[in-house]
């Protein structure tokens, strides 16, 4: 046997080229079905359990599929805008805890993520250094973002203006980091996490300024009765909050009307999902409530079949190539005709000769398959992160 | 035969063992509820219901009112860390508002009489640009915050607590309960002794040095007028024309403030026949003794006052 | 050493026939089969080495008789007793030098190759002259150079019979006398009967024994 794979080995070795492209064409052919269907269900994985770690999202009525990926991805346009009102409305049912999201803002292109202290409670999400926010213009990062940016506790950092025109409305506000999230291996590596009434802030719709009732603020009055003061644009704005202006901010407006994109709520028990559902079956209502794993098994379904078409295309390429690789073989074996001719007339034995041949294509075959069974379980090992880094971010 | 008592007796002694009441011991550290407070009746509260089961923070320091203090970040951190956040409600503690505190742990203690909050007239409030605000108009009305003067009142809010406490800690309900009790019955004396000190007061005109005694003025029928007077300060001419002119239709006979008055000012009050009672809203720790302690101090003064009309 | 007996051949196809009533080549005889090419002395070779059967006769090589053989038997009995040359050298281009001098012991389970046999093949190629190209390729080789390489290869089992297939057939005038002289010396060494088919009657001084391959077939219409 040893002289049989001897010289099976010496003849692949002695045509390298022709080696190498018939170990390149069998690996892919037994690697890719296989390593797709890792990938694919590492995917399925990843995103099944980011949304059932999510049990009911409530946004307003429009794209299942947009108020899931901005909620759960932080990707995608955010979906039509939800209120504070519609929050407590949820909570006030008593079947469900409720946790705000309000994912529009970014800085350095990272995504804002407006929300409450529920979130990391729910996520799991633990803190890799300094402390949570405690107050407005603080702000968290996910483990990715403190990575890239090379930011830490103590450093700062400046929401993105939604436009370089967008004069009056949505200003760069100034956030103070205080804490680093440990790597969550998810899309909340790549937040920026604040409490929701920051990203209010960042919106406009509070602020903190000057107290118009001081005389040093007198440029800033546009006029003044008996108990109202009226600002004009010249009042100075602060675009940072710290401990020195904090008590200075203030929020306009009816907190009920405020925006969300999302509220995320946790019910109690499987009776208590269904009543909340129940809540929003009105054909007149204007939220949605949707359950993330249901929108992802379908965002699935679609995946698993385009799959399949992808698997059966691999197939039929792949049947195509070892139809190829073996006629590649019996015209090797009409060259080597000679070669077999004189083995045979110097009295090599007959099954020799037909085992060097066959050791010669098993040769390929195993090697290609462990090749293809390495590359496999690499995919299996570091599928993960390429589906995080490369393909869900 | 000795053998037989001797065995008996030594049976007897482990069964009085297993019998006897142990001492109250504290709480293993690790099963300590650790509740967190806005005011001082709140911390009170906490500290008599939750007994050695809680340990009970209130962090506000000693010489600022807890209602218009803004915590540093680092000590937003500390409630955070709470097993529990007693709330006052009526948008008492501005700052609670602004921070991030965990929603689940946060408790209003006030919640069960939501419907019974003293809205205030419009203070000074403050728009943008001459169309004012695009969202709507921005008034700050706002509500009365000192809602435990109403004695009534703080013994709801000292059931909301003992009810939070007992959720996070059933073994112990019975323990809660008792307490809740004793406190209960305290307060529930000290309001029947102020009803009858109000009653004997009966619409005996007085003078509230600062407008915080909202809910002891309806709790109480009291006939009450506020001004803006500091008791560390002596008032000005302007302040004492304008008490002069409350008089005028509101003749008051003694003035009510949250702390001892100025002996200047006290004297100009008793030249116009206005006598000074320090009923001090007790919102942050006192020098000496604790909620109950000052109040019933507090209350046999007020007791005296309206005797001796 | 080799005796046929009324040998009848004929290839299914074609016209070619052969047919000898007696041939006799003694042990250790050095014979020449000459003939103009095409006239069939590979047959004759591929007979008397067993890779055919004659239609009718027997063909006894030492006491065995190659006909009575079945063809794995007859398979072992070359590769173990016959040693083999070609005027096409026919060495496998992917194996070295000494790869193809050890080939017969590698595709044969009568052959076991040990370290005995290793350095025989390395004496056979200093005897011809070869044993620093060992680890060559064919294609690094001479045309001399290969057929010395062919004639240790046949050589590497002790073969009691060498037939050599027009050994020079593609050398020149110097290679060819050079591989002749080595065929010799190699089969003297091993008291190995050599039969040479060659068409090349220049060379045909060399051998003690020529037969004339007209003489013994009869080709039919």
């Amino acid at each position: 046997m040893s002289d049989v794979l001897y010289l099976a080995w010496r003849y692949l070795a002695h045509h390298r080229i022709k080696t190498a492209i018939l170990l390149f064409s069998v690996t892919l052919i037994l690697y890719l079905p296989n390593g797709l269907n890792v990938l694919i269900d590492q995917s399925a994985s990843q995103l099944t359990a980011r949304a059932a770690s999510t049990p009911l999202l409530v946004g307003a009525k429009g794209s299942p599929l947009e108020l899931v990926l901005n909620s759960l991805y932080f990707e995608s346009d955010p979906p039509e805008t939800t209120t504070w009102e519609q929050l407590q409305r949820v909570r006030d049912t008593g079947f469900a805890s409720t946790i705000p999201l309000y994912v529009r803002f970014k800085a350095r292109n990272f995504p804002i993520v407006g929300t409450d202290l529920g979130y990391f409670d729910a996520r799991g999400l633990e803190l890799a250094h300094g402390r949570m926010m405690a107050v407005p213009g603080e702000c968290v990062l996910g483990w990715d973002v403190a990575e890239e940016l090379n930011l830490g506790p103590g450093d700062h950092l400046i929401s993105s203006p939604e436009s370089v025109f967008d004069l009056a409305g949505i200003y760069p506000l100034k956030m103070h980091v205080v804490g680093v999230l440990a790597r969550a291996h998810s899309p909340d590596d790549r937040g920026i996490f604040v409490d929701v009434k920051t990203t209010w802030i960042i919106q406009g719709l509070g602020h903190g300024h000057q107290d118009l009732s001081r005389p040093e603020a007198a440029s800033g009055v546009l006029s003044r009765s008996e108990n109202t003061i009226v600002a004009n644009a010249s009042v100075v704005q602060y675009n940072e909050i710290t401990t020195g202006n904090m008590a200075s901010f203030h929020f306009h407006g009816d907190l009920s009307a405020f925006p969300l994109t999302a509220i995320i709520a946790i019910p109690a028990d499987d009776k208590s999902r269904a009543l909340l559902m129940g809540r929003f079956e009105n054909p007149e209502e204007t939220q949605q409530i949707v359950r993330p794993t249901a929108v992802m098994d379908e965002l699935l379904e679609t995946i698993l079949t385009i799959q399949s078409y992808v698997v059966a295309a691999v197939l039929m390429v792949g049947a195509g190539t070892l139809a190829t690789a073996a006629l590649v073989f019996m015209l090797s074996l009409r060259l080597r005709q000679r070669e077999i001719e004189t083995m045979t007339r110097i009295g090599g034995s007959r099954a020799t000769i037909i085992a060097v041949l066959a050791a010669e294509i098993a040769s390929v075959i195993a090697a290609s398959a462990a090749v293809a069974a390495l590359l496999t379980f690499l995919t299996g090992q570091f599928g993960s992160a390429v589906i995080r880094n490369f393909i869900l971010t | 035969m000795v053998r037989f008592f001797g065995l008996a007796g030594v049976a007897g002694l482990l069964l009085a063992g297993c019998v006897e009441k142990t001492p109250e011991q504290p709480a293993p550290e690790d099963s300590r509820l650790t509740v967190y407070s806005v005011n001082y009746p709140l911390h009170y509260f906490s500290q008599r219901i939750g007994g050695r089961q809680v340990i009970a923070v209130f962090p506000t320091p000693v010489d600022v009112d807890p209602a218009l203090w803004t915590p540093s970040p680092d000590t937003v951190a500390a409630y955070q860390d709470a097993d529990l956040i007693f709330l006052n409600g009526a948008g008492y503690a501005r700052w609670v508002g602004l921070a991030t505190l965990p929603e689940a742990r946060m408790i209003n203690t006030s919640h069960a009489f939501e419907d019974r909050y003293i809205e205030l007239e419009a203070t000074v409030t403050h728009t943008h640009g001459p169309m004012g605000d695009l969202g709507g108009n921005h008034s700050h009305t706002g509500f009365a915050l000192t809602t435990w003067l109403d004695l009534r009142l703080a013994k709801l809010q000292a059931r909301a607590i003992t009810d939070a406490l007992i959720k996070m800690r059933p073994a112990v309900a019975e323990t809660f309960e008792a307490r809740f009790g004793q406190l209960a019955g305290e307060l529930d004396a000290l309001d029947a002794r102020l009803v009858t000190a109000a009653e004997q007061l009966e619409d005996t005109p007085i003078v509230f040095s600062h407008p915080v005694y909202e809910y002891l003025q309806r709790r109480y029928g009291l006939n009450g007028r506020s001004v803006h007077w500091e008791p560390d300060e002596t008032p000005g001419m302007r302040q004492w024309r304008e008490l002069d002119e409350l008089l005028r239709t509101h003749d008051a006979r003694w003035m009510v403030w949250e702390a001892e008055p100025a002996a200047d000012t006290q004297a100009g009050l008793e030249s116009r026949g206005i006598g000074s009672l320090v009923f001090s809203p007790v919102a942050n720790t006192p020098v000496s003794g604790d909620f109950l302690a000052v109040m019933d101090a507090q209350i046999s003064a007020l007791e005296t006052a309206a005797t001796g009309l | 050493m080799i005796n046929i007996r009324q040998l009848r051949f004929r290839y299914p196809t074609g016209t070619f026939r052969l047919r000898i009533e007696k041939l006799d080549i003694a042990q250790g005889e050095k014979v020449a089969v000459a003939g103009p090419s095409g006239s069939g002395k590979t047959t004759l070779l591929n007979l008397i080495a067993g890779i055919v059967l004659p239609d009718s006769g027997c063909i006894t090589t030492g006491e065995t008789r190659i006909t009575d053989l079945d063809e794995r038997a007859r398979r072992e009995f070359r590769v173990c007793r016959i040693g083999m040359v070609f005027q096409e050298f026919e060495l496998l281009e992917y194996l070295n030098v000494l790869d193809n001098i050890l080939l017969p012991y590698r595709i044969s389970p009568a052959l076991t190759l040990d370290q005995s046999v290793r350095e025989r093949a390395r004496k056979l190629a200093v005897d011809v002259g070869i044993e620093d190209k060992l680890r060559r390729l064919p294609r690094q080789l001479s045309q001399g150079e290969r057929q010395r390489v062919a004639v240790c290869r046949a050589m590497l089992t002790r073969p009691r019979l060498l037939l050599a297939d027009e050994p020079t057939g593609n050398l020149d005038m110097d290679n060819k006398d050079r591989v002749l002289d080595i065929l010799e010396e190699q089969a003297t060494a091993a008291g190995a009967t050599l039969i040479t088919v060659t068409h090349d009657r220049d060379l045909l001084h060399r051998f003690s024994r020529v037969i004339d391959f007209a003489d013994l077939r009869e080709t039919g219409a």
